[in-house]
């Protein structure tokens, strides 16, 4: 008797946690509240099977337990009740499945007017660069990589001049602006991850991976690293921060873009060959 | 060396008996088996200790020596998982958890759990220990490559816990050993540590098949007399199908593991691409490194399944024998396992929906993914219906049983999460997976271990295990790892990303700090209740209730060996001779509430039992 | 299947048949010495190997930057002053094919208990299996002497070293292990270990001419994965 109450209890306290839980999923704060959506019908539809069938099993447990005059039920096979069981629960799977697949279908079609970013990942940390006046980036190499060059860029790509490099792990976002992040890693694999956006993928070292949300609300959010990297995975943060339209502008008026920084490395250089002459 | 076979067996000595019987009501054709197509096995029987214990080709002993040694790694696999709980529970307490150590530990615990201790102890140690008895063989076709099989875990086994004292350690890639990171520096144990793992894996996979090829022919073409196909008890369809599996996923994790130690030694860029490390470009480049995510996760998937198949098979034995009934659906249970075995190797992407792969991808595996869910609830349908109408013992066993119903079902509708794609974007990389695949492939199978050693002690042994402190296991274990894994699904709607050394002070994984100590302390209680189970063996050996034939009623051909625990040959002089399925239980009419796999018609004329 | 005869078994006709036949009682496949059923599916399992050796040579080869060398160069051989394209090639597996019809003869004079001529033809086999070998040293010392190493190729992507040097060396590797064991196993014809049925070293197996035929299988499958090595190498 008392093996289907502790039973009972178990199923009875996974509900109530459920109910009572102080930790859920934190707010939304991109347009992939589907994916939310589908969770909680998944959550709903699978945790009423699990409950449905663990409740049948205690059932059983009560009523069924060994009595030494009791013969159990011989019965081989029931056809027509497993066909009954395989269609209901192949419908079940589908109505699962279907939203699934509508909303990775709106994952993997950017729209147009989504602006790109290059998020680049090394051991262990977060850069970014916008594509400047001209909308597009310019093409990079990973050899091409060094103190003056942070993102690579090729050099006679002429799109990559007015490429605007932040050289800091936290970028600013225009809200209700789609975003195609564009990732690629210089060593390991790496994963831009920001929990309340929903989405991620991996940067994959050697070729460029990408993804797309639109931020809708403002505010400050972390960027967690989602695929093991190395010793230094836990302590790969970045940041995000969705501003207005307005706030957002003025940001990106400050940042520096490729070709300032070159000129700014040949005023050094000048400098020092003329320090050099003297 | 020849005075060691018994070769006066024949052909002849055993079709004869085909004929006898002839009861009452029903005539003698009814208990016409035909005779046999294969001449008896002759064995090598060893003599000396070192040939009855140590270098032993009985394929019983070699399933002790599998469960054994796979039980010891499993033990340091539970160590290391104490230790990742003590620093996720409570950081700094221990002053030695680097994360270097962290992540090698990871690294180790799931490696050990996942292949050398779950594989090798269900195929390893039930398989070779069941299959031959419940197929009616006298031993396993090849002794002597079971022999070798055995030998080859051992040194695999050796090199692996070597790792742990070479310079750098064990490596600390994950048990995934996703390259680049796992041979370059920056990871743990990228020199050594990984050379080894991979050698192990190699050295395992060599000794798998020898032991998978004895599996497979054992039971396709050494069953006794009347042993059809859809005769054999669900155990040995659960052990066949994983080991098909094995013999057909195993080849590319060697092939992984062989490119990946030639990219780490000869400096080959199978899946190396341009690398810029600490400023400098390394001589890599060209490679591709989801190539091996591919490779990896074609042998990974079905080695889901390898771990849950015999799992599934052997609790529907156990179920069935504690309910006193026939398993519900034999027919559908038998495809149920073929049917996810094949659709298996269909789905191995959905682990790699956020990897880079073409997105494409995402709908094919989805939608496979998730039709696996169809056999997979018939499954789940039919053992709680075989319990209804049923005469429950609640024992020890049944008690193991009912946890795994509860533990798989949970584990497997939170992997309809993960299998749709764009439900699983959010929740992967996330705690939430590890919740999902330690409840479903670590909980569940192991609650099936559990009751399989309760129920076939008696067999191994001769003495029954003591029920009390049984219970006590029983319910420390599963009230624990419920309660570990349970709210840990939380902790991945939260969005707190899986792999991490400890969570500094973001906002949304402070609120956990709470429930992580929980967790560990659970996680300390359900490791600790383990040893529950050593003592009660150690403990009953000697003293234990002696079990005698038959101790659980059982149909199946395990139990009706001449001697208890059987002997070096299995059936004494006669092979036996099955007329009937495994699960005869509570037959309306006959005398007792099961009729054996051995009872000819003829003995049970008045019963109205169905012919299969 | 027809003239298979089991004693107490009749077979039973279309593919009902066919699935009875297969879930009945002690054997699925009637007849088959368990030996061989074990070979077949040891080669099964391999297929899986060489399948993803192969699989990965075609993504590694489609996915490289730098180009991929032109196989009638680089594997050309200079005879007499002209430059013939896959000569060396050409005659290994002249040479891999004409062992296997050699293993088929020691299969057909094995099971009509010719001893000598059995003998003879597996060490023909065993000789054609170690001029193969013979032969892929020597076109990887030339290629080693031109410059290619699994790190490094001077004609073009460095992946053309790495999966040339691991497949076909995966490769040399079966064909090495299968001469052993064609030298083994004529030494044991020779001796007349399967007409006596005496009892092997290491196994405690009784010997039998079918074990001429497993390891035939086992020659054969080498072969006919040279053919896909050959078809991928060589003529792509």
């Amino acid at each position: 008797m008392h093996v289907g109450i502790i039973f009972f209890l178990v199923i009875l306290g996974s509900v109530l946690f459920h109910i009572f839980t102080p930790w859920y999923w934190t707010d939304v704060a991109s347009n992939w509240g589907g994916m939310d959506d589908t969770i909680t019908l998944t959550f709903w539809i699978g945790g009423g099977v699990f409950i449905a069938v663990c409740l049948f099993m205690i059932y059983c447990v009560f009523k069924f337990s060994y009595k030494k005059d009791r013969i159990a039920e011989y019965k081989p096979e029931d056809k027509k009740l497993e066909k009954i069981l395989t269609w209901a629960t192949t419908l079940g799977v589908a109505a699962l499945l279907a939203p699934g697949l509508i909303i990775w279908n709106q994952y993997v079609n950017v729209p147009k007017n989504a602006i790109e970013i290059d998020v680049m990942a090394w051991q262990w940390g977060w850069q970014y660069r916008l594509p400047g006046e001209d909308g597009k980036l310019g093409t990079t190499k990973v050899v091409n990589i060094n103190d003056d060059n942070p993102f690579g860029i090729n050099l006679d790509d002429p799109f990559g001049n007015d490429d605007v490099m932040i050289q800091s792990d936290v970028i600013n976002l225009e809200n209700n602006r789609p975003v195609k992040i564009l990732l690629r890693s210089v060593d390991v694999l790496h994963n831009w991850y920001v929990p309340q956006f929903r989405a991620k993928m991996d940067a994959v070292p050697g070729i460029v991976t990408f993804y797309w949300f639109e931020p809708n609300k403002t505010g400050e959010f972390e960027v967690l690293c989602a695929e093991y990297c190395g010793v230094g995975h836990y302590a790969m943060r970045g940041g995000v921060e969705v501003q207005d339209k307005q706030d957002y502008d003025n940001w990106l008026q400050e940042q520096e873009t490729f070709s300032d920084l070159i000129a700014k490395q040949k005023i050094l250089e000048n400098e020092k060959t003329k320090l050099a002459k003297k | 060396m020849s005075e060691d076979f018994n070769n006066n067996k024949t052909i002849q000595a055993q079709s004869s008996e085909a004929i006898s019987g002839g009861g009452s009501g029903v005539g003698v054709d009814a208990d016409y088996v035909r005779p046999a197509e294969v001449a008896d096995q002759d064995l090598y029987h060893g003599h000396s200790f070192i040939t009855k214990w140590i270098f032993c080709q009985d394929a019983k002993v070699i399933g002790v020596q599998y469960f054994l040694l796979a039980t010891f790694t499993g033990i340091i696999g539970l160590i290391l998982s104490w230790l990742m709980r003590l620093q996720l529970g409570f950081p700094g307490l221990a002053p030695f958890m680097t994360a270097e150590h962290y992540y090698q530990f990871v690294t180790m615990h799931g490696m050990i759990m996942v292949v050398y201790f779950l594989t090798a102890l269900f195929l390893g140690g039930f398989g070779n220990y069941l299959i031959p008895l419940m197929v009616g063989a006298r031993d396993m076709v090849f002794p002597y490559l079971n022999m070798v099989s055995f030998w080859s875990f051992f040194v695999a086994v050796g090199v692996l816990l070597a790792s742990f004292f070479v310079p750098g350690g064990p490596t600390g890639s994950g048990w995934t050993l996703y390259p680049p990171q796992a041979i370059l520096e920056g990871t743990p144990g990228s020199g050594w540590g990984i050379m080894l793992m991979c050698i192990s894996l190699i050295l395992f996979v060599a000794g798998f098949t020898m032991g998978g090829l004895n599996y497979l022919i054992t039971i396709l073409q050494a069953r006794t007399r009347g042993m059809t196909l859809m005769r054999m008890p669900l155990t040995v369809w659960g052990i066949f199908t994983a080991t098909v599996l094995a013999m057909l996923a195993f080849p590319a994790l060697l092939v992984g593991a062989l490119m990946m130690s030639l990219d780490n030694v000869l400096g080959t860029s199978f899946f190396m691409p341009t690398i810029l490390k600490a400023g400098e470009v390394l001589e890599y480049g060209g490679g591709s490194p989801i190539l091996f995510q591919h490779l990896f996760w074609f042998f990974g998937h079905p080695e889901v399944y390898i771990v849950a198949l015999p799992a599934f098979g052997i609790v529907s034995d156990l179920i069935s024998v504690h309910a006193r009934k026939n398993i519900f659906g034999y027919r559908m249970m038998v495809w149920a396992i073929v049917g996810i075995g094949a659709l298996s190797f269909f789905v191995w992407a959905h682990h790699m929906y956020v990897s880079g792969m073409n997105p494409w991808f995402g709908f094919f595996f989805a939608t496979t993914t998730l039709i696996i869910a169809v056999p997979t609830a018939m499954k789940v349908y039919n053992w709680i219906l075989t319990l209804w109408r049923g005469n429950i013992r609640l024992n020890t066993v049944m008690l193991w049983c009912l946890g795994f119903i509860v533990t798989f079902v949970n584990g497997g509708i939170t992997g309809i999460f993960l299998g749709n794609v764009s439900v699983d974007v959010p929740l992967s990389d996330t705690y939430f997976v590890i919740a999902h695949f330690h409840m479903v492939m670590g909980i569940a199978p192991l609650m099936v271990i559990m009751g399989a050693v309760y129920h076939w002690f008696p067999l191994v042994s001769g003495r029954f295990l003591s029920e009390k402190l049984g219970k006590w296991h029983f319910w420390l274990t599963f009230l624990g790892a419920y309660s570990i894994y349970f709210p840990m699904h939380y902790l991945g709607f939260i969005g707190v990303p899986r792999r991490y050394f400890e969570m500094y002070d973001s906002p949304y994984v402070t609120s956990a700090v709470g429930m992580n100590e929980f967790i560990s302390i659970a996680a300390f209680i359900v490791g600790a209740a383990q040893f529950i189970l050593i003592y009660n063996i150690i403990k009953t050996l000697k003293t234990g209730k002696p079990a005698g034939h038959n101790p659980w009623q059982a149909c199946s051909l395990e139990w009706l060996t001449p001697t208890v625990p059987p002997e070096h040959g299995n059936w004494g002089d006669r092979l036996p001779t099955v007329h009937r399925w495994a699960y005869d239980y509570s037959v309306p009419g006959a005398k007792e509430d099961f009729i054996t796999q051995t009872t000819p018609p003829s003995e049970v004329a008045g019963s109205k039992v169905e012919k299969t | 299947m027809s003239d298979l005869k089991i004693e107490g078994y009749e077979f039973k006709p279309g593919f009902k048949g066919m699935a009875k036949d297969t879930s009945s009682d002690q054997t699925m496949f009637k007849g088959v010495h368990w030996g061989k059923a074990m070979m077949w599916i040891f080669l099964l399992s391999d297929t899986f190997i060489f399948s993803c050796f192969l699989i990965s040579y075609m993504k590694g080869r489609g996915s490289t930057i730098i180009d991929w060398p032109n196989p009638s160069e680089v594997f050309g051989l200079h005879v007499f002053g002209v430059q013939v394209p896959l000569l060396l090639i050409a005659i290994m597996t002249f040479v891999l094919i004409t062992s296997s019809g050699t293993m088929a003869l020691a299969v057909k004079y094995g099971y009509e208990k010719n001893r000598k001529m059995c003998g003879w033809l597996i060490l023909a086999t065993a000789i054609g299996g170690l001029t193969f070998v013979g032969m892929q040293a020597f076109e990887w010392s030339k290629l080693i002497h031109e410059g290619v190493r699994p790190w490094e190729n001077p004609f073009g992507a460095p992946q053309f070293g790495s999966f040339f040097f691991m497949i076909t060396g995966f490769h040399g590797t079966h064909v090495s292990i299968g001469v052993i064991f064609l030298f083994i196993y004529a030494y044991k014809t020779f001796a007349g270990h399967y007409d006596e049925g005496k009892r092997g070293w290491f196994t405690t197996m009784k010997g039998d001419y079918v074990e001429v035929e497993i390891l035939g299988l086992y020659w054969h499958f080498v072969d006919l994965v040279w053919v896909f090595i050959f078809a991928f190498f060589y003529l792509w």
